[in-house]
């Protein structure tokens, strides 16, 4: 990550404002064809879902409510831009991966602006600049190049304390976690004890920042369902699903130029 | 290795669900006027609830609050055709009676589930955008949530037209489903009660009368 790197960024900085107008979230017009999502592993899932409903309760939860009523807004707000900002190395490589170097290079030009002006990505400079934040990850990638319906992610699996997912978006966290530049420097640099306190730590804080941001639309969830399971595994599905179908219209022109017709219209 | 990782996955998660609750609180946005040149009757409509529940937001508090969101729903909803999408396949075993019986639990539901989530309205806006008209006659209208802090929140709202003017059918924000959503749950709490709709029906009911 020497020179190379930060050329690269520079480049990509010329870009990112035009592929910042691209960036508005796309309308998927299609009915979601997901009538029921497969899942072979519901006994166990259930099973690992009471043991993470638990957790919460017991202590994920208490500490986002504190967190979230005590910690001041700027400093809250703060601990999202780090994380966040921590997490566009790898947004960009999926970018990459998926063809739209534009985006790419607006998630690189991000992370430089908001690591340095930012300082160490505090602030989300980046986007007072018209650089826009954007979402993307290896199971998005998977299911970009998958050829299915993207509400089909392979079995849907509940991972114990991190919460729903399936096949394809377990092998992207793999994924997205063996390419983070930030635990190969670590790892590489300081060794393994040094790599578990950086990964303890971005987990931990992410989990809290997470929480804290869900928590009204989690609480809701919970509270109109008959069955929490069902409805968070039918909204995890559609959520997903849906992005993953913005990125494949990305790459159709037409439906490029109709965001914009929309965009234009929305302004 | 990957421990960090699973913030993705939850952030995901937590960016649909925070959606949905958000999203919830949409409804009650305002319609900000100089957004749609567009001036479809679905346009009109979402515009409209907005307007009305923000209105209602204002004026009132509690029950009061309640009875009111229970009306707009009433009026610019299709209560009766989301029920019987939430249901699925479930709606043709069902006796007549049961029938009405579930529409009329799950729109107490729903109404006490909106006026909750409408009174965390904190001065959103809603701009609405455009609309699109599918093949089966279902008109689909785009709109945003904005958010004082944070980036907007895309709410698509599903309207049709069964004659007695256009109606929402279904409300997606940033991509879920509610009436999806609620098809999963209720098919789920069915399967899990010997495939019978009738514990579905008491549990609402019982749901309703708090």
């Amino acid at each position: 990550m020497g020179k190379g790197f930060a050329r690269t960024m520079a480049a990509c900085v010329r870009y990112s404002a035009v592929a910042a107008v691209a960036l508005l979230a796309g309308c998927a017009t299609h009915d979601t064809g997901a009538t029921e999502v497969w899942d072979p592993l519901e006994v166990p899932n259930r099973f690992i879902f009471s043991i993470n409903q638990a957790v919460d309760v017991i202590a994920i939860r208490p500490v986002a409510v504190l967190y979230r009523d005590w910690m001041p807004k700027p400093a809250q707000r703060g601990v999202h831009n780090v994380v966040e900002n921590l997490g566009e190395p790898v947004t960009a490589i999926n970018d990459v991966v998926q063809g739209n170097a534009h985006q790419a290079a607006t998630s690189m030009a991000r992370f430089l602006v908001n690591s340095t002006i930012g300082v160490a990505g505090l602030f989300d400079v980046a986007s007072s600049f018209g650089l826009k934040k954007s979402d993307n990850d290896a199971g998005q990638t998977i299911g970009y190049y998958a050829g299915v319906e993207p509400e089909n992610g392979g079995f849907y699996i509940m991972l114990p304390l991190i919460g729903p997912s399936n096949a394809r978006d377990a092998v992207g966290l793999v994924a997205d976690a063996s390419i983070d530049p930030f635990g190969i420097a670590i790892y590489s640099l300081s060794g393994s004890t040094a790599y578990w306190i950086y990964a303890g730590t971005r987990y931990g804080t992410t989990v809290i920042d997470t929480r804290t941001r869900t928590m009204t639309a989690l609480d809701d969830l919970e509270r109109n369902s008959v069955d929490y399971y069902a409805a968070l595994r039918s909204a995890y599905t559609q959520r997903r699903a849906e992005l993953i179908r913005q990125k494949r219209e990305k790459t159709d022109s037409r439906a490029e130029l109709e965001r914009r017709d929309n965009l234009a219209l929305v302004r | 290795m990957p421990s960090f990782a699973p913030r993705r996955t939850i952030l995901r998660l937590a960016v649909g669900a925070g959606t949905m609750a958000v999203a919830v609180s949409g409804l009650v946005t305002a319609a900000s006027g100089q957004a749609s040149a567009d001036q479809s009757p679905a346009a009109q409509l979402i515009q409209k609830t907005a307007a009305e529940v923000i209105e209602l937001i204002k004026a009132k508090t509690g029950a009061a609050r309640e009875a009111g969101i229970r009306q707009v729903l009433e009026t610019d909803f299709d209560l009766d055709y989301m029920g019987r999408s939430a249901l699925g396949t479930h709606w043709n075993k069902a006796t007549p009676e049961q029938r009405e019986r579930f529409l009329k639990a799950a729109a107490s539901a729903e109404a006490h589930a909106y006026a909750e989530r409408f009174g965390q309205y904190g001065g959103q806006t809603l701009t609405v955008g455009r609309v699109t008209t599918r093949a089966n006659g279902t008109s689909v209208v785009d709109s945003k949530l904005n958010q004082s802090n944070g980036e907007p929140i895309a709410i698509q709202w599903e309207v049709r037209n069964e004659g007695q003017g256009p109606r929402i059918v279904d409300v997606k924000i940033e991509g879920v489903s509610m009436v999806m959503t609620r098809r999963s749950d209720f098919n789920s709490y069915i399967q899990n009660h010997g495939g019978k709709v009738e514990p579905l029906i008491d549990e609402l009911e019982a749901r309703a009368k708090h």
